[in-house]
């Protein structure tokens, strides 16, 4: 009796559904028996037991049903199984057990209801999911992992004005913003349309995924808030030639600023959700109180101006950067001439606009502005301007005794560029003329009227000098202009 | 008996009756010749001719590649349906809707693994099957046609895998379908380069009609989806059906016929037949170019048990296979789509990333150029080796084994001397950076390396006299070169499509 | 002709009743699939705050979970909203009872049917005090007619 050519395939048959069978087996184990949740559920059955005070009560924790718990919020989009490991995380009485069967520290359940609010809308990670190491979702592919606990304070700005929540509630970000703000990041960086350009804007910092971030140097967890705290450490550690200047920070201050560009999101939430001091916030935005010019000062120009009483130099920029809170130098300019130069910048230079269409700062808060700067001292009724006189003879002065400090060409060196063109159409002949025959006090600029100019040369100087004026006036600046002859228009 | 006695005994017998209804023949076949005519009559089973051909049990033969890939084919329309029940095609649902099926939804997460694994397994096994029937002469008379039809398989089951690529809707999958639409827009390069764009734009036309926008969007996924769970699977069982129907037309699955018959198997004994001369009937023994329905029993098994064990098995095999992987491997899901954020680098599915490197040279060669070439020539493979000899004898023989290793090794050392070229110096546009891109379309990486290949194909035609060796040496030659081409994209290209030896050098953003 | 002898083949029984126990198994997983593990929907179990806030003799139409809550001298208890008919809404008359608008079914105050095509009474819900103390109302949880709960 010859073989039977199938005897292979039985062979080949009966493995391979051993095999079948064995796998399908284990995958339904895996999913119906050794899950994380359920051993976490069964646990948790246990304590309510031992917990229930009277025959009903153990009955119905007996009774307790093992299976997959989720909370649905359609109104934030929201779906969080959180709760299918986390059992007890509103049960007062569990303030006892470990984790995960522990109530929710410091009784904030009891004023955000987990049925209202879900927990990604706070602590961030994938709720969707139902074990720890994707729910938290930190090496993996997910854009928003769970947020460490120190930095979970960052949520509570969406829905609350954070300074108007009781001590001790969102402290590490009250603090941020006051650091922000005292440390005149606003200087570089703008936040709701105000602010300097030179620094990126920072309106949804806190939504930044990895992917939007310079991750080349960062070392250790690959998450927006690592690159913050790095960053607040060393910036152009970890962002290659980055201008960003760092005093010191103690370690609790790079916390409170990274909890701070953490609770920077733009995410609309319905009304429902945001807190009365929250709304008072946005309304206080658009209605803002009267300006405090000091506060303006720190927060937008004490970055590179410092103090302003003298000038500096800035290692980062190579520049030197002028006192404009010098007496000598406020005394010789009006308020408007002022505002001119805090509305129009620099251009060219390291100096942005301010203006409302720039910095984004309303007119009234440059009024501000300007009101702080004048208590360095009032203004003085400036000496009227020498005729001028002729630009070749200026320009033979200039070269000798100017060029040295302004620049050929007044380009500027370490002093200011004469031939910036809102330079130009802010400064008059006058104040040209008084700074050349006075002199700066507390800069390098010395008193050519003293050391023996006459108004004829200074007149000479301003026909040069005025060569650079641009050639069409900007319609749209309200500052005054010397017209070709030399005489103010008021 | 009175009318209510009748009444009362037929309602007894039914469920006995009901069985014997069931089955025309009112019971189970247990004879040989009660399951050769169940084989026959039966709905399902007369797919199969009632005898087989020993040799093409054989699995160093086939492999069963065939089989593997029906076998796949069913896994995946099961598993398939099965996702249906909660995959939602909508751009801000798919996701969701997928992570819910790998977390919530029961036997889900295994579901969708099985569905994945068994897709790239079915795409895996179609260009392996294709291989076996070239080199085993099985396209030849009176198989020609069924090779067409197994090309247009081919195309119909990258589109499946293609369209349902998209569907989860995430990183992965979007930048993967931008790549692919841009590959259907490439007919652009051509008519930028020649100035017609403006008069005729067939690659915009392709792009629109696959997207449904100019973007990958909400219309896209629901093109794609459409395509995937109904158009495509009608249009690739039609054909598996006229494929397999062929099959039974020309005579069943090739074989060697110049040697002589294995035994048949008769009566559970082997038994040494003659061929006889004599034609009978339909079930009976038919020889010659008359209709071949059934063959002549010489060499032949009964199909019921011996055909369907070999089913059987390869059935079970996939399925065991595929459970073993989808076990430990998670489909991957990368991040939601997010058209602001491209990937990088952006990468089609394994089975086109040769492309995408040829792609890379030229849009227009890569993305259509070449391709149509191959599926030209292949499809034309039959008609021009028309000799009908070497059927069922893998490469035709010594001679043919030896072409096989030769053009392997040409088609390796040119494709990896091209590509060492472009890395490390560039191409025309590196050292003529002013060169009109009529230039680059007809002289570039993909052109040179057909060139290459037809210059080495026709070389083996001239030395061997024989356009089976040839087509050998072109067919393996591009073999090589996909391969080559496919490791190259999968492996070895990085952020920017850069060279880089492995991903652990690829630079962190 | 010869037929094939008949002898046991238990390599080819044991490959087959594997292969059928295999996609038997396979098919019980998949069968299980269709039916949801969790519910898609918002949580049925309803905290309604503190218990001191409902006066005694008020009745309270809890929309989000359609029921009704009542307070007496007894205590509390939750009649269900939805009609036991085909499903709509009913509503509520003062010391009469529910009325539904779709069909025309009438209950009494206890919720039992006096009138109309309801086959059923409205059910009762079950109340419970969270861990939290909060009243808690588990709108898929029936109690019988009459069970009362006292904070």
């Amino acid at each position: 009796m010859s073989g039977d050519p199938s005897r292979p395939f039985k062979w080949i048959t009966a493995v391979c559904s051993v095999v079948t069978i064995g796998f399908l087996a284990a995958a339904a184990v895996r999913e119906n028996i050794s899950a994380d949740w359920r051993g976490y559920q069964v646990g948790f059955r246990g304590i309510l037991e031992a917990k229930a005070t009277g025959d009903a009560a153990r009955a119905t924790a007996r009774n307790l049903p093992i299976e997959i718990r989720q909370i649905v919020v359609p109104a934030l989009h929201t779906v969080d199984r959180c709760v299918s490991c986390h059992l007890g995380i509103d049960d007062p009485r569990m303030t006892d057990q470990p984790n995960p069967h522990r109530t929710h520290p410091r009784k904030l359940l009891a004023i955000h209801r987990v049925e209202k609010f879900g927990c990604t809308v706070c602590h961030q990670g994938q709720g969707a999911a139902l074990n720890f190491q994707e729910a938290k979702a930190e090496e993996y592919f997910w854009d928003y992992p769970l947020l460490p606990a120190k930095y979970t304070e960052a949520t509570c700005g969406s829905c609350h004005d954070p300074r108007a929540l009781p001590a001790g509630s969102a402290d590490k970000l009250v603090l941020g913003m006051k650091l922000f703000e005292q440390k005149g990041c606003n200087g570089c960086h703008k936040l709701n349309g105000k602010g300097g350009p030179l620094g990126p804007a920072l309106d949804n910092e806190g939504f930044k995924t990895k992917h939007e971030l310079v991750r080349a140097s960062l070392k250790g967890s690959q998450t927006n808030w690592n690159w913050f705290a790095e960053h607040f450490r060393d910036p152009s550690g970890i962002v290659a030639g980055s201008l960003m200047p760092m005093p010191a920070l103690s370690q609790p201050q790079v916390e409170a600023l990274t909890v701070f560009m953490l609770s920077l999101r733009q995410r609309d939430f319905p009304a429902e959700y945001l807190a009365p001091d929250k709304i008072d916030e946005q309304y206080a935005r658009l209605h803002p109180p009267a300006p405090d010019g000091a506060a303006i000062y720190h927060r937008y120009c004490a970055a590179c101006h410092d103090t302003g009483l003298h000038t500096r130099w800035d290692k980062k920029f190579a520049r030197f950067v002028p006192g404009i809170r010098n007496a000598a130098f406020v005394r010789t300019e009006d308020d408007e001439c002022l505002a001119e130069n805090i509305r129009e910048g620099r251009p060219g230079t390291r100096m942005p606009g301010w203006g409302p269409k720039a910095g984004g700062l309303s007119e009234a808060e440059v009024a501000a502005l300007v009101a702080y700067l004048r208590t360095s001292a009032p203004a003085i009724a400036l000496p009227a301007a020498p005729p001028r006189g002729d630009a070749a003879r200026g320009a033979a002065l200039f070269a000798q005794e100017c060029a040295g400090c302004h620049g050929m060409d007044g380009k500027g060196l370490i002093a200011p560029a004469l031939a910036n063109p809102v330079f130009q159409q802010a400064a008059t002949d006058a104040f040209l003329a008084q700074t050349i025959r006075a002199g700066r006090e507390n800069t390098p600029m010395p008193a050519f009227g003293r050391a023996g100019f006459s108004e004829g040369q200074i007149g000479d100087l301003l026909a040069y000098i005025r060569k650079w004026q641009p050639p069409v006036r900007n319609a749209a600046l309200p500052g005054r202009h010397a017209t070709q002859e030399g005489r103010v228009t008021p | 008996m009175t009318p209510i006695q009748e009444f009362l005994e037929n309602l007894k017998q039914t469920p006995q009756h009901l069985r014997e209804s069931a089955m025309r023949t009112g019971k189970a076949p247990e004879t040989d010749r009660e399951r050769s005519q169940s084989t026959f009559h039966n709905l399902f089973l007369h797919l199969q001719s009632v005898r087989t051909d020993r040799r093409s049990l054989r699995f160093a033969y086939t492999f069963g590649l065939g089989l593997i890939l029906t076998a796949s084919f069913v896994v995946l329309t099961i598993t398939g349906i099965l996702l249906m029940v909660y995959y939602k095609p909508g751009v801000e649902l798919a996701y969701h809707s997928v992570k819910d099926i790998h977390f919530v939804v029961p036997a889900g997460r295994f579901i969708r693994n099985i569905h994945r694994w068994s897709a790239h397994l079915m795409v895996l096994a179609v260009f392996l099957h294709m291989a076996r029937v070239f080199y085993t002469g099985s396209y030849k008379r009176p198989r020609e046609f069924n090779w067409l039809i197994g090309l247009v398989l081919l195309v119909l089951t990258l589109g499946l895998s293609f369209t349902g690529y998209l569907l989860p809707w995430d990183q992965l999958a979007y930048w993967a379908v931008t790549i692919g639409a841009n590959i259907a827009n490439s007919p652009r390069e051509v008519t930028d380069a020649i100035g017609v764009t403006a008069w005729f734009d067939p690659g915009r036309f392709q792009k629109q009609l696959l997207l449904g926008a100019n973007y990958v969007g909400q219309e896209s996924l629901i093109r794609f989806y459409v395509l995937h769970v109904a158009l495509l699977p009608m249009a690739i069982t039609a054909f598996m059906g006229l494929h397999f129907w062929r099959v039974r037309k020309d005579g069943g699955l090739s074989r060697d016929e110049s040697l002589p018959a294995p035994p048949a198997r008769i009566g559970g004994r082997d038994v040494e037949v003659f061929a006889p001369t004599k034609t009978y009937g339909l079930m009976a023994v038919v020889r010659g170019r008359t209709p071949v329905v059934g063959r002549a029993p010489e060499g032949s098994v009964p199909s019921w048990p011996n055909l369907l064990w070999a089913e059987i098995a390869a059935f079970m095999f996939t399925v065991a296979v595929t459970l073993v992987l989808s076990y430990f491997f998670d489909a991957p899901l990368k991040e939601m789509a997010n058209p602001a954020i491209p990937e990088n680098p952006a990468k089609a599915p394994w089975y086109f990333l040769g492309l995408q490197e040829l792609v890379s040279y030229s849009a227009f060669m890569g993305g259509v150029g070449i391709p149509s070439v191959v599926l030209l020539g292949l499809g034309l493979i039959p008609y021009l080796d028309r000799d009908p000899s070497g059927v069922g004898i893998w490469f035709g023989g010594p001679a043919g084994r030896r072409t096989f290793w030769q053009s392997a090794g040409y088609g390796l050392v040119s494709v990896l001397a091209l590509l060492a070229v472009t890395v490390n110096y560039g191409w025309l546009r590196t050292w003529f950076p002013t060169i009109p891109q009529i230039a680059i379309i007809i002289f570039n990486p993909a052109t040179v390396i057909v060139a290459l290949y037809a210059a080495w194909s026709l070389w083996v035609l001239r030395r061997t006299s024989s356009i089976r060796m040839s087509a050998i040496a072109l067919f393996t030659c591009f073999l090589a070169g996909f391969i080559v081409l496919t490791a190259m994209g999968s492996i070895f290209r990085g952020p920017n499509w850069h060279f880089y030896w492995w991903p652990s050098q690829w630079p962190v953003h | 002709m010869h037929d094939s002898p008949k002898r046991r083949d238990f390599l080819g029984l044991a490959a087959i009743w594997s292969a059928v126990i295999a996609m038997g198994t396979a098919l019980a997983g998949v069968m299980r699939l269709p039916k949801p593990a969790v519910q898609p929907g918002p949580l049925r179990v309803f905290k309604l705050g503190d218990p001191g806030q409902f006066a005694v003799g008020s009745a309270t139409r809890i929309e989000a979970g359609n029921f009704f809550l009542f307070r007496e001298e007894q205590g509390f208890h939750a009649i269900s909203s939805v009609c036991t008919h085909l499903g709509c809404i009913v509503a509520h008359n003062e010391g009469e009872g529910f009325a539904c608008p779709c069909h025309g079914s009438r209950f009494s105050t206890d919720g039992s049917v006096v009138g109309g095509p309801a086959p059923a009474a409205l059910p009762w819900l079950e109340i419970a005090l969270s861990p939290d103390g909060q009243l808690q109302v588990n709108a898929e949880s029936p109690v019988p007619k009459g069970t009362r709960f006292r904070v």
